[in-house]
Formats: structure tokens, C-alpha cells, sequence
């Protein structure tokens, strides 16, 4: 690894959470004022997570300390890896071990609300997962390469002949951005019936270490969006900036829905838009 | 060594060891004859792989000719050994099947071929030959000392009043040597030998235990394999009436002639999908579950199941650029999204790995049908793996089944504090199986990437089964897992690891070192044996392996990272990590909880409550009975196209 | 004041606990999180798992039925942590005081570190409990 590469690993490891951290909180403030709120101050996650970094450790597994650890150090990974630039498919799979590390956590004690989100959580991956793999197909059938880095040699924004997959990275966003519809796993919004499923057991440090796993995963996810329109730059800004607002808007008009119908939406919209998409490719790849 | 000596070894010592055992029936000369037999036999399939390694060139060997004349004498023989079989227990299908065989054998020898015929060479030792018997001497020799633990085990529940290990040893020792002589076969008319053979170890293995059940499945697995040898014997009938000859090379050789061989390359993938128990044909596999898990591991998992996927992978060549290559991809994709689908609902630990097992094969098969440089070299990297994670699962389970006398995956739960070693142990094999950085998920990656390279136009769906079976299998994996991770705080479980047998302990630990190890040093195994074996193939490899990891032009999976930071996230916290009695709680049960060991709630009456809590299975969508007769026909309707698009080509 | 205290004053999470109460209060702490008084503007979320929260907000006397629940919900919480008494009845008993199956108020089984008065306390009163008892994580308040 060269200089360049350390450092920008570096940024990656102190920037990128500042970023998800920073978004978390415009998330919130955003949502507050949809809500006709006034809302917490923007900086409200990171005063959230120093609070639970420093709370009292009590536990009921060793394992689900392990756990958010392997969660919050695999997206790392993936994380770094994306902005390394390499293989996009590593990416989204080592991402997926990630998401398991998180079920696995809320197996490891038997607590029926934990298991209950857990095994939403499962079905949450079974949704998002195709949609994350044929992503990464959709963009190799345009530059021609898995690695990320082949992105930006491209001439062009993907987006043009990638519309249809991007809608369906949309609808995956929204699973892994847990929000309505699809929060089935957690109910992100303190609606508790669920109690906190799949995070029921995970408290005090172990959370704090889940939350920052989001914060990057959030930024992870919408560099992938960033992706579809990266030159110029500042489209592909604007492209993540919209879809951000786009999901925060989708998670304020609609309610929960099932676990089914979210299964139905992600593998026939999502799914189907992207493959309709690669055979579309595939056909005019075989002209040419 | 010279290599006609390492051919016999290979191929005659576990045979002779195994018509040894008959005879043994006291247990120490059982175990000093098994191990004897599995160090020498380990030891020659290194020798082997480094001699074919070294040569660089495939190397022929032929045999005498009266050893051909004896091995068409026992292919008869073994059809009335069926025959036998079909009528003695009025299985009309197996008699009927046995009898086709028989005639179309017949007429094969005594009218089609010419008296005396000579294949040169009979044997051929190449890398992917050694590559097989690496996997079939190592991985199968463990079990079989496994087994040397299990089977005593397995017997005091049977309460038989005269063991029946000879028999058993007799065809688990035997079966090691008529595998490896399947993979070196190079005459299709000993390859069709080997091949009745396993069928025979494994109808024989499976009602083993002498049960109306495991004589039911044992008769299932027969008449589906006999329907692979039926196919095997007709596609040599059309070899040797284009070519002129039975050599399995000279089949591949001559792919250039398209058209014609088609059909016959049809019959043959036929053969392998039988083995390899693929859909429609799983059920024999599932079936084949009520035999002694040794048996499980060693022919349905890591070895016998695997002829099926060598055999396409031989054959993968002389379809290059094909319609069947095409073909056979969306049938093998389509079997890997079907199996991993089914294997959701399953309840029964060893019915999930033998789904798993199917899912698998229907992988590699996809990779040989979509049959790049990447796609071998993906399809290779499957097959090893798989052969280390299932063979250990198998074995894993087999300790569990034995000390809960329960096959269920619900009755596993919070087996980590139970069971420790074997708990850890089995929670490594099947991480192995649904994650990233180890082999076996790598192979899934380079098949995935390798199937947007290629240039069929069927390559979308062959993408998208493959995404959608991966996502399922995660599920599958996940939810057993999180079963064996589930525990109660503080609670003092009664342990059951009492008696760790040495043989299986032993075994279960090294295969799990063997596995970690190979996993880490993937890159290199990769360049060292993978890659010569899909150069030996007549591909060229664009694929790049270096220590750190694999890849191809269009993409790289640096392994290491991945090895060093989840192992660090997953074992730091619980090597540094001490809590102390005081800082557990009970889990979340809206304050009702009793003690925090006890995992009950107050209820009416303030009577306890035990809290019970329960896998995700998802039977009501994807239940067996739900899916089954789908995937059936659907199978069977691929099949039928791959045989149609065969006829029409030809 | 230090990042971490602060951080811990910023951001209180709640739980709220209906001990026998006549759900008076609980009416009023929910009213709280509406837009009109919006509690999240302190960084306030109402939390369902007491596994996630700072502070307990406990409405109702303690009563011989479910005081172990509460006790074990204390229990579960993680320190540093408060209880806030919400209401006439969790203070002392209020109306249900000698009744044969009530204890009083629920100090008689946890320690309570704020006393909000009232039948029903009004939100304006909940919000400045809370408050105070915020002053106790700081640091400020002794005993």
C-alpha cells in the first residue's frame, strides 16, 4: 500500500463517520421538521454515541459484544475497500457477512424480541442481497470491470443506460437505510412494539458500536448511489444528496408493511428492473 | 515411485484393506488397519499430486489387457448383483433398470465392440485428477478414522447382538479406492465400472442399518443411479460409433467434430446429474440421510457425490462455446436457487446439508456450463472447499447427533455452552460455508463474476439464480447458527461433551485446522493446483492468484484483510473481555423475568413459564410440499431441454 | 463540564413504566413527545427497552402485584441512571394510599431521584423533572 492509499484510509476511517454521523442528524432534524417538530440539534448522534460508550457495561452474552464488534469492523472493511476502489461484488459480500454479524449478535442470548428482529433482519438481507449482487453485475456489464475505480475511468454517467437498476437500489437503499416501509427489523422509530428487535440486547457500548457501523454503512450505501452518476462529480453528489431525501420523505409518508410484501417489492421491482435491465445490456452487448 | 505403482496403491490398497475388515472383528486390529490404511493413502495422493504437478503434462498408464477383459466380466456381474437386488426386495424399477443395463451392455460388448478392444490409456494422471484424489484420500480417509469412533457409538444405540462394523468398514475403507480409480479412469468402459461401483458402495452403505426406511432409500438411490449407468452406457455406444474409440480424452479432443458428439456429451451430463443428485433427482440424496453419518459425509458430500460434477467438469472443454454449455449453466444455476430455497424450511440438520450439498454441485455445474478460464477455476475452488466444510459439518453433526440423540436443529439450541468444542468447531464449518473470505463463498463470487463475462445470452438468468440462491443460503446458514449461538445467560448447562472420542475429536479439530489454513492461503492453492489443473483442461488462465488472494482481469479478492479483521472483531472482545457474575442481566422480558440463569417469565398466577424461542423456517412459503412439485418440473423440463437441444444439434 | 458528561445531559433516553397507575400521567408524557412540546429538541427519545435508557419515568403506586417487574426493570437499566417519580401516586400512593394491595409510592422499592407532584402532573412539569434530574447526571445535584 502506497502513501496516497494510506492516508486515504485514514480519511476513510475519521471522515467517513463524521459524514454518516453528520447525516444521522440532519435524518433526524429533517424528520422532526416533516413532523411539524423543531427537532433535535444536528450534532444529537454523536452526543448519542459518546453517552453510550460511556455507560456502564452489563450484559447477558459475551458473544453479542463479539458480535457488534464483527459487524461494526466488516463494514469497515467494506467501506474501505469501496473507496479503495476494488472488486464492488467483494464489497456487497463482505458487507453481507457484516449485516449476519448483527443477526448472530441478537441469536447469541435467547431473547424473544432479539430473535424476532433477528430473524427480520435475515429477511431483510434475503431482500436486499440479489438486488446488492445484480447492482454490481449491472455496473460491471457498463465499465466492463468489477473493480469501483473502473467507474470513474468511464466516459459518461452510468445513469443513462442504468436507470432501472438504480430504482432498484432505491428500494434496497430503504431496507438497508432502515426505514419505512421496510424497518421491519428494528422499527426504527422508538414504535417498540418490536421492543428494539434485533438490538434488544445490545446496549451500552455494544449499541454505540452498532450505531457507528451505521454511519458508515449510511455513506457506503450512498457512494454506491454516488456510483450511478460519478462524471461529474458534483452530479453524483447531487444524485446521493436526492436519493437521501428521497428515502427520509418514503420514511415519513408511509407506514410498516409486512415482511411479505416487502419480499414481493424488492425481488419484483427490484430485482426485476435490474435484470430486465442486465438482459437489456446483455442483448445489446452480443450487437455490438 | 514409479507411477503404475502409485496408481495400484491408490486405487488397490483401500479395496484390499476394505475386503480385510470383513474378517476383523476385534476393534483394535479395526483401527490399526483403518489408520494404517488412511496415513499411506493421504500420503500417496501427495506423492501423486506432486508427481502430476511436476511433469507438467497429463501422463497416460496402461493396463494389461486381461484386466480389461476382467473389469467387462464385473460390470456383468455387478448387473446381476441389481438384478438380484430388484427382485429380492420386488423393486420392479431397480430389476428393470438392471436389465436394460444388461442388454444394452451386452449388446455394447459382444456386437458393437470389436473383440479385444484397447483404450490407450486407461488411466490418466493429470491435475485435475490429483486434485480429486487429493480430496477423496485426504478428506476421505479422516472421515473414515471419524468413523472409527462413531460406529461403536452408533452401534450401542442398534443393540445388535453381532457388530456389523466389518461389513460397513468393508465398503467405507473400499469405497476410497474405487473412487480414485473413477477419477483416474480415462477408458469410459472402466470409468462405467467405477462409476456401478460407487453405486453399489452406496446402495450397500445406505441400508446399512437394516431398517425398513433405510432399505426404502437405499433402493431410491439405486434406481436413480441406475439411471445414470443406463445413460452412461448409451452415450458410449454413440462415442464409440463416432470415434471409434472409448477414451474419455480422446472425447474432449475431438469436441471440434460439434455436432455429432453432442448427444452423446448430453447422455453423459445425465450420468453426472444422477450422482450428483441433482433436481429432479434429489430425493435420492435426501433419502440417503438415514444412513450412519460417516456415510453421509464421506459418499454424499465430500466424495461420491462429487464424480457427478468431475465428470462435467472433464467434459467442460469439448462443450466449449456449445448450446449444452449454455445449457447446463441454467440448469446448474437453476439447481443451486432451487435447493437453497428448500433447504430454508428444513428442520433436520442433515437434510439442510444434503440441500446445501445439491446446491453446490448445481454451482459448479453452472460454472463448467458457463465454462471460462474464471468459471473452472471458480467451479475448482467450490469443489475443494466444499469437500473440507461439508465433510466437517457432516462429522460435526454426527457428534451432535450422538450426544443429543437428535438429528433437529431446534434441539441445538445454546449448544456453544453445552457442547463447546464441537459447538465452535461446527460454527467455524458453516461460517466457512456462507462467508466471505472463506473458499467456498469465494468460489461463488468468481462464478457470479464469471458469469457476467461470459458472452451467452442466457447469462442474466444464470446471474440472477445465483444472486437469489446465495441470499437464501444466508439465510439458511444464519438461522442455524444463530440456534447453536443461543444461550441463557449464566446458566450452568449440563455438559455433554463427556467422552471426546479421540478419533472424532481428532479428526473434526484437524480437518477444522486444515480448512482455517487453506482457507488464508487460498490465493496460493489457486495458483498451485487450480490453475495448472484448468491449464492441463486446455483453458487459458487469465486468472490472477498470488498469496494475498484471486482474481481475473476484471476483478480481485484480496483475502487476508478480511481473515485479519473479522478475526480480530470476532475473537478480541472475547478473549480480552472478563465479565464479572454481577454485570449479567436477564434478557428483555418486559421485567417478568425470574432469575437471570432462568429462562422463564412469571405468568398467571405468578406461575414460571419457561421461554421457548424458535428458528425461522418459513415452511408456509417455502415449504417442502409448497416448492417441490415446482422444482421437479421444472427440473425435469431443463433436463428434457438439454437432452432436446442435444438431439437437435446432432 | 466534560465531553462525556455532556454528551450524557444531551441525550437522555426514556423509559417510561406504568406502575397501577390510573393513566392520568401517562396521558401527559406521551403529550410530551407531540410537536407541541417536543422533547426531542433536548435529544429525549422514548425508549421501549430499558436496556437503551438513562432515565425511568415511572407513573402509579408501587403495588404488591407487579413491584418486582419494576424492580427488575431498574435492575436492567445500565448506570449512570435516574428514576423520575411522575405524578401524586408514584410520589406517595396519592388516592391509592392504604389501599390493601399498594406499597405507596414507588420509592418504598427503587430509589427515586426526582418527586413530580400532580394529579395529573402537567407535561410543563414532567419536562422540568426531567430537567432536574438531568442535573444529576451532571453532577450537580447530591442527594
Amino acid at each position: 500500500m502506497n502513501g496516497t492509499n494510506g492516508l486515504l484510509v485514514l480519511a476513510v476511517l475519521i471522515g467517513v463517520p463524521l459524514l454518516g454521523g453528520f447525516l444521522r442528524g440532519v435524518d433526524r432534524k429533517l424528520t422532526a421538521r416533516l413532523q411539524g417538530r423543531i427537532g433535535p440539534p444536528i450534532w444529537q448522534p454523536f452526543y448519542d454515541f459518546l453517552k453510550l460508550m460511556g455507560k456502564k457495561t452489563l450484559i447477558s452474552s459475551r458473544a453479542t459484544l463479539a458480535w457488534a464488534c464483527g459487524y461494526l469492523a466488516l463494514t469497515l472493511l467494506a467501506t474501505v475497500l469501496f473507496f479503495l476502489g476494488q472488486d464492488l461484488l467483494a464489497v456487497v459480500l463482505i458487507l453481507g457477512f457484516g449485516g449476519a454479524c448483527l443477526a448472530l449478535g441478537a441469536y447469541s442470548v435467547r431473547s424473544p424480541y432479539a430473535h424476532l428482529g433477528a430473524n427480520r433482519e435475515l429477511l431483510q438481507m434475503f431482500a436486499y442481497e440479489p438486488v446488492l449482487l445484480l447492482t454490481a453485475v449491472a455496473i460491471f456489464l457498463k465499465t466492463g470491470s468489477f473493480q469501483v475505480a473502473s467507474v470513474f475511468r468511464q466516459e459518461g454517467a452510468l445513469i443513462h443506460s442504468l436507470w432501472p437498476t438504480f430504482l432498484a437500489v432505491l428500494a434496497a437503499l430503504t431496507i438497508k437505510m432502515r426505514k419505512s416501509p421496510f424497518d421491519i427489523a428494528a422499527s426504527e422509530h422508538a414504535h417498540q412494539e418490536l421492543v428494539r428487535g434485533v438490538y434488544t440486547e445490545y446496549s451500552g457500548k455494544s449499541l454505540a458500536l452498532i450505531e457507528l457501523a451505521h454511519w458508515y454503512e449510511l455513506v457506503l450505501l450512498l457512494g454506491l448511489v454516488f456510483l450511478f452518476w460519478a462524471r461529474p462529480w458534483w452530479a453524483g453528489l447531487l444524485l446521493a444528496v436526492f436519493s437521501f431525501f428521497l428515502e427520509i420523505l418514503i420514511d415519513n409518508i408511509l407506514a410498516r408493511l409486512r415482511w411479505r410484501t416487502m419480499l414481493y417489492f424488492t425481488w419484483v421491482e427490484g430485482m426485476g428492473l435490474a435484470l430486465a435491465n442486465i438482459v437489456y445490456l446483455n442483448l445489446i452487448r452480443g450487437l455490438l | 515411485m514409479r507411477l503404475d505403482w502409485l496408481v495400484a496403491w491408490l486405487v488397490l490398497l483401500p479395496i484390499v484393506a476394505g475386503l480385510l475388515s470383513l474378517s476383523v472383528y476385534r476393534s483394535t486390529l479395526r483401527k490399526a488397519l483403518v489408520l494404517g490404511t488412511a496415513a499411506i493413502l493421504a500420503f500417496m495422493a501427495v506423492l501423486l499430486a506432486a508427481v502430476t504437478l511436476g511433469k507438467g503434462s497429463p501422463q497416460g498408464l496402461d493396463t494389461a489387457p486381461w484386466l480389461s477383459t476382467l473389469i467387462n466380466w464385473l460390470d456383468f456381474a455387478l448387473v446381476a448383483y441389481f438384478l438380484y437386488v430388484g427382485f429380492r426386495w420386488r423393486h420392479y424399477l431397480v430389476a428393470g433398470l438392471a436389465a436394460l443395463q444388461g442388454v444394452l451392455l451386452s449388446l455394447l460388448e459382444f456386437w458393437q465392440l470389436p473383440h479385444g478392444l484397447t483404450v490407450h490409456p486407461t488411466f490418466l494422471l493429470d491435475p485435475l485428477a490429483s486434485i480429486m484424489v487429493l480430496v477423496i484420500s485426504v478428506i476421505g480417509s479422516l472421515i473414515c478414522v471419524y468413523a472409527l469412533d462413531y460406529m461403536p457409538e452408533h452401534e450401542a444405540h442398534l443393540h445388535l447382538e453381532r457388530t456389523r462394523q466389518p461389513l460397513f468398514f468393508c465398503f467405507l475403507v473400499g469405497f476410497l479406492g474405487v473412487m480414485n480409480g473413477l477419477v483416474m479412469a480415462n477408458n469410459l468402459l472402466w470409468l462405467f465400472f467405477f462409476w456401478e461401483m460407487t453405486t453399489l458402495c452406496c446402495y450397500e452403505l445406505i441400508r446399512h442399518d437394516r431398517t425398513e426406511e433405510a432399505q426404502a432409500s437405499a433402493l431410491r438411490a439405486l434406481w436413480m443411479n441406475l439411471i445414470g449407468g443406463v445413460a452412461c452406457v448409451l452415450a458410449m455406444f454413440l462415442i464409440y460409433r463416432t470415434l471409434g474409440t472409448l477414451s474419455l480424452v480422446a472425447v474432449v479432443q475431438e469436441a471440434s467434430l460439434g455436432g455429432a458428439l453432442l448427444l452423446p456429451l448430453a447422455f453423459l451430463s445425465l450420468t453426472a446429474f444422477t450422482k450428483a443428485a441433482q433436481v429432479p433427482f434429489q430425493s435420492w440424496l435426501l433419502g440417503a440421510m438415514v444412513a450412519p453419518t460417516p456415510v453421509s459425509a464421506l459418499l454424499h458430500s465430500s466424495t461420491m457425490v462429487k464424480a457427478g460434477v468431475y465428470l462435467v467438469l472433464r467434459l467442460a472443454p469439448a462443450l466449449f462455446g456449445t448450446v449444452l454449455s449454455s445449457a447446463l449453466a441454467v440448469f446448474g444455476a437453476f439447481v443451486y436457487l432451487a435447493a437453497s430455497l428448500l433447504a430454508i424450511s428444513q428442520t433436520v440438520s442433515k437434510r439442510v446439508l444434503a440441500l446445501s450439498t445439491v446446491a453446490n454441485l448445481g454451482l459448479i455445474i453452472a460454472c463448467a456450463g458457463i465454462n471460462t478460464d474464471l468459471a473452472l477455476a471458480a467451479a475448482l475452488v467450490i469443489l475443494i472447499f466444499h469437500a473440507l466444510s461439508k465433510g466437517l459439518l457432516f462429522m460435526t453433526v454426527g457428534i451432535y447427533e450422538q450426544q443429543l440423540g437428535s438429528r433437529d436443529i431446534e434441539v441445538m439450541e445454546g449448544l456453544v455452552n453445552r457442547s463447546p468444542v464441537a459447538a465452535v468447531v461446527g460454527i467455524v464449518g458453516m461460517l466457512s460455508m456462507a462467508f466471505v473470505p472463506f473458499g467456498a463463498v469465494l468460489g461463488k463470487w468468481a462464478s457470479l463474476e464469471a458469469a457476467a463475462t461470459s458472452t451467452s445470452a442466457w447469462f442474466p438468468l444464470v446471474a440472477a439464480f445465483i444472486a437469489v440462491g446465495s441470499a437464501a443460503s444466508l439465510v439458511f446458514w444464519v438461522k442455524w447458527l444463530g440456534r447453536l449461538l443461543s444461550t441463557v445467560p449464566l446458566r450452568e448447562e449440563e455438559k455433554l461433551e463427556k467422552r471426546k472420542g479421540v478419533y472424532a475429536y481428532g479428526t473434526v479439530l484437524g480437518l477444522t485446522g486444515l480448512l482455517l489454513v487453506a482457507s488464508v492461503l487460498v490465493g496460493g492453492l489457486v495458483r498451485e493446483l487450480v490453475l495448472p489443473a484448468v491449464t492441463a483442461l486446455g483453458y487459458q488462465p487469465q486468472v490472477a492468484a498470488n498469496w494475498s488472494g484471486w482474481g481475473s482481469p476484471y476483478g480481485f479478492f484480496t483475502v487476508w484483510p478480511v481473515f485479519l479483521v473479522a478475526g480480530a472483531a470476532l475473537l478480541l472482545p472475547l478473549l480480552t473481555f472478563r465479565a464479572r457474575r454481577e454485570d449479567y442481566r436477564p434478557v428483555y422480558l418486559c421485567g417478568e423475568n425470574l432469575a437471570v440463569e432462568e429462562a422463564a417469565f412469571r405468568g398467571i398466577g405468578d406461575q414460571p413459564v419457561p421461554l421457548e424461542t424458535g428458528g425461522l423456517y418459513l415452511s408456509a412459503s417455502w415449504g417442502e410440499a409448497r416448492l417441490n412439485p415446482w422444482i421437479n418440473l421444472l427440473g425435469l423440463m431443463l433436463l428434457l431441454v438439454i437432452l432436446l437441444v442435444a438431439g437437435v444439434g446432432a | 463540564m466534560g465531553l462525556l458528561t455532556k454528551a450524557r445531559v444531551k441525550s437522555p433516553w426514556l423509559l417510561h413504566f406504568c406502575s397501577s397507575s390510573c393513566n392520568g400521567c401517562d396521558i401527559e408524557i406521551l403529550a410530551c413527545l407531540t410537536p407541541y412540546y417536543d422533547v426531542e429538541r433536548f435529544g429525549i427519545l422514548h425508549m421501549g427497552n430499558p436496556k437503551h435508557a438513562d432515565i425511568l419515568l415511572v407513573t402509579g403506586p408501587a403495588n404488591r402485584r407487579n413491584y418486582k417487574v419494576l424492580q427488575n426493570l431498574y435492575a436492567q437499566m445500565p448506570d449512570p441512571k435516574v428514576v423520575v417519580a411522575v405524578g401524586t401516586c408514584a410520589c406517595t400512593g396519592g388516592v391509592f394510599h392504604n389501599c390493601y394491595n399498594i406499597m405507596g409510592g414507588i420509592d418504598k422499592v427503587i430509589p427515586v431521584d426526582v418527586y413530580v407532584p400532580g394529579c395529573a402532573a402537567r407535561p410543563e412539569a414532567i419536562i422540568d423533572g426531567v430537567v432536574l434530574a438531568l442535573k444529576k447526571l451532571r453532577g450537580e445535584l447530591e442527594e
